[in-house]
């Protein structure tokens, strides 16, 4: 019995040796035991190594008790200033409140824009960004993104509630405003919608309000509290969401190995506890995102230190960078070698990434297409209605000039929309239906013009009686011959016209860098090359017409 | 369906004239400036030959450039806000567009002024004159032109076509809104030209009448 109860007592002490040491092993590994180690490590090195300047920032932020956090200005539900105070509210500055509780310091609010978020951290003018940042691959090589991600977002279509919209199908070939540099742009643009961009989001609810734009995209996080508003929630809804997108906590490159650490482990520990969760609740932002992660992270799997490496409880960046041209290296190398050298470059996102190269062809060839094909337009259009204008008869005449008055007096974009509207009825609409309304709407409006000019020559030289008071072939062409130089002038503005097709949709060099320079850099360097192209194109055409002229009235000389 | 009575009992109409306001201000501002611009140029046109060389091509390129484009050109290269005199400026869209017209407008102002100044010089006071119908003329053109606004988001006249357009679910019903928008800026353009052709005539039996005399 005795050595029954010996065996008994030495399996329980050995079985609670096993606990105890599991217990321990577990304890090493856990994110809580490992941020009280590494600011136990940091605060030990407080203040001999205050003042050195290769103390890290997790030490200089230790050192100074304060956190300085950049975050949006205004931004709402996320980080928006108290009216005539310095105190923010939103759940970006209550996790930078939270984050800095944890470290024990204070924290202070550094404004930030979304041009600026990461160039302040580069400047060392944050220790960290917290300021609705989505963490894609082209920032990863920009700032050091914390992991796991504090929040996530989607990019919504918001509309007015009584238009059907549901899905691509609905909103290609429709305007969308969207702002300049949203990531989200290159996607909208391969789906066929035409951008109107602004410079700041805040703009966007506003020109829905103020009917400019009918539908506009942006994050969720930002349409959620516009949404949540009577006044505008009760004419706009969200229509349908896409590229979603991990929002992450951003520090500097370099000096924050330990800082970056400590963030992470608090994120995790954020999660894991419900933290960000209830965070999120209290500022009334959504938070399925917040409660899947909160899931991962109390999972056995994901409850470890470890775990911060692991791609199964992080989430990757979302994938934004572009497939580069095969000769984007030189091209890179060519723009660093004139900075170097000249002190200047322009940019060229054009010619680096394959989307945006195949952009850029079409809207050249497209624009050379659609400048012909106006040209030829113009052309025929104004001997037809020169024909129907120089007839004898008050009939025809009537109709060409009802016809030449109406589209006189319809401003350009009008007309091409009109053109455009017509075609996609008839038509299912594609890039070369856009461009064939266009070249059409253009040759109908500078030929009118330019067949009324044919029409009042005919008439001034029936009045000199050389050709009659009838209607002749030879008084035909000698009208034409007479209106030559409003025929050229009209064929001139035709070629000088032919960028405003980008509003109806054609894919020409405008369209085609607008679409380019909504989710690239380079835009003063894209516009002053389509600006040059277009001008290059009408001195080409105002060239071409004065050989025309010069041939003609050679001829004409010699006959 | 909506009916013509419809949508002129609308707020539409109301809406339109509204958004054409913009149109003229515009319109007014880019002639302003092109006159500020043309002006000049028009006297070194008619200055000495080094004048004249450095002003015709820089009238040339202006008279080549497209509208649309030089609005899309502008609204991406002034930065926003930009400084003048210390002061942040901020320039709103229909702004932008009334720069963008006024290459045009300049390039109008200095043909028409050098034509104008050479009637006077011949002795023509009438041909001098025709310089205030084509004024007029080139105010109807840039209120026509300045709807090229709506693609950056100005609030004129055509963006209100647009937006009634958009709402309407057939394209007939469209045409009526369409027609509505065109009639009303055909107006100011038949207006505008009618008053055109009566200060021509007027100073052509002006003309006429000095010749005579």
């Amino acid at each position: 019995m005795k050595q029954v109860l010996r065996a008994a007592l030495t399996a329980l002490a050995v079985l609670c040796l096993g606990v105890l040491s599991a217990a321990a092993a577990d304890d090493t590994d856990s994110p809580d035991r490992a941020l009280a180690d590494l600011l136990a490590g940091a605060r030990a090195k407080i203040p001999t190594q205050c003042d050195s300047p290769d103390a890290g920032t997790l030490v200089q932020v230790l050192c100074s008790g304060t956190l300085r956090v950049g975050v949006r200005g205004n931004y709402p539900l996320f980080s928006t200033r108290v009216a005539e105070t310095e105190e923010r509210i939103g759940y970006d500055t209550d996790v930078g409140r939270a984050i800095a509780a944890k470290l024990g310091v204070e924290p202070e609010w550094i404004y930030v824009r979304a041009a600026t978020r990461i160039s302040t951290l580069a400047e060392g003018g944050a220790d960290v960004v917290i300021a609705t940042m989505g963490h894609n691959t082209r920032r990863d090589g920009e700032a050091r993104f914390i992991r796991p991600h504090y929040y996530s977002s989607e990019t919504i279509i918001v509309g007015p509630r009584d238009l059907e919209i549901a899905n691509w199908d609905d909103v290609r070939e429709r305007r969308v405003c969207s702002t300049i540099g949203n990531y989200a742009n290159s996607h909208l643009v391969t789906q066929g919608v035409r951008l109107m961009l602004f410079e700041d989001a805040a703009r966007l609810p506003e020109a829905l309000n103020e009917n400019v734009c009918v539908l506009a995209a942006h994050d969720d996080s930002f349409m959620a509290y516009y949404l949540g508003e009577p006044a505008f929630g009760d004419r706009f809804e969200r229509k349908f969401g896409f590229d979603q997108v991990p929002w992450g906590m951003a520090v500097a490159q370099t000096g924050t190995d330990d800082f970056a650490l400590a963030l992470e482990l608090i994120s995790e520990i954020m999660h894991r506890d419900g933290e960000f969760l209830a965070l999120a609740r209290e500022n009334g932002i959504f938070t399925s995102f917040l409660e899947n992660q909160q899931v991962l992270w109390q999972s056995p799997a994901c409850a470890t230190v470890a775990a911060l490496t692991d791609p199964a409880c992080v989430l990757p960046a979302l994938d934004a960078t572009p497939p580069a041209t095969r000769f984007a290296p030189e091209v890179e190398n060519s723009v660093a070698w004139m900075k170097d050298n000249i002190g200047f470059a322009p940019e060229l996102p054009m010619l680096t990434s394959v989307p945006a190269f195949e952009l850029f062809m079409d809207g050249i060839v497209n624009s050379l297409i659609l400048v012909v094909g106006a040209l030829a337009a113009t052309l025929a259009f104004s001997l037809i209605f020169g024909f129907f204008a120089a007839l004898p008869f008050r009939a025809s005449r009537v109709v060409a000039w009802g016809i030449i008055t109406t589209l006189q007096s319809s401003p350009v974009i009008l007309t091409l929309v009109v053109a455009a509207a017509v075609a996609n009825t008839i038509f299912t609409y594609s890039p070369a239906v856009a461009l064939g309304s266009a070249i059409v709407a253009l040759g109908l409006m500078n030929g009118c013009n330019a067949g009324q000019a044919i029409g009042e020559a005919a008439d001034s030289l029936r009045a000199e009686g050389r050709y009659g008071t009838g209607f002749s072939a030879a008084l035909y062409w000698a009208a034409v011959r007479r209106s030559l130089t409003q025929l050229l002038s009209f064929l001139v503005n035709a070629a000088k016209g032919t960028p405003i097709a980008s509003f109806t949709g054609a894919p020409e060099l405008l369209s085609a860098l607008t679409d380019i320079t909504s989710f690239a850099a380079g835009r003063v360097t894209t516009y002053t090359m389509v600006l040059v192209f277009y001008i290059a194109v009408v001195f080409l055409v105002v060239w071409a017409c004065e050989r025309v002229r010069a041939k003609l009235e050679q001829r004409e000389a010699r006959a | 369906m909506t009916g013509l009575g419809a949508l002129l009992a609308s707020d539409y109409p109301a809406d339109l004239a509204t958004g054409m306001v913009v149109n003229f201000r515009i319109a007014g501002v880019a002639l302003a400036f092109g006159l500020a611009l043309g002006v000049p140029f028009t006297l070194m046109y008619l200055g000495g030959r080094v004048a004249r060389r450095i002003v015709a091509p820089m009238v040339g390129l202006m008279r080549a450039a497209p509208t649309f484009v030089v609005m899309f050109f502008l609204l991406n290269i002034i930065p926003k806000p930009w400084t003048l005199f210390g002061v942040d400026l901020t320039l709103p869209p229909s702004m932008i567009v009334a720069l963008s017209l006024v290459p045009y407008a300049a390039a109008y102002i200095a043909d028409n002024g050098r034509a104008a100044i050479l009637g006077l010089r011949a002795g023509s006071q009438a041909e001098a004159l025709l310089f205030l119908p084509n004024l007029i003329r080139a105010y109807v053109v840039l209120v026509m032109s300045s709807s090229a606004g709506v693609a950056i988001g100005v609030n004129e006249g055509v963006a209100v076509v647009l937006r009634e357009a958009e709402r309407q679910s057939t394209l007939g019903e469209q045409m009526v809104v369409f027609a509505v928008g065109v009639f009303a800026f055909g107006a100011v353009f038949q207006v505008g030209f009618a008053i055109v052709r009566l200060l021509m005539r007027s100073l052509s039996r002006r003309k006429k009448a000095g010749t005579a005399g």
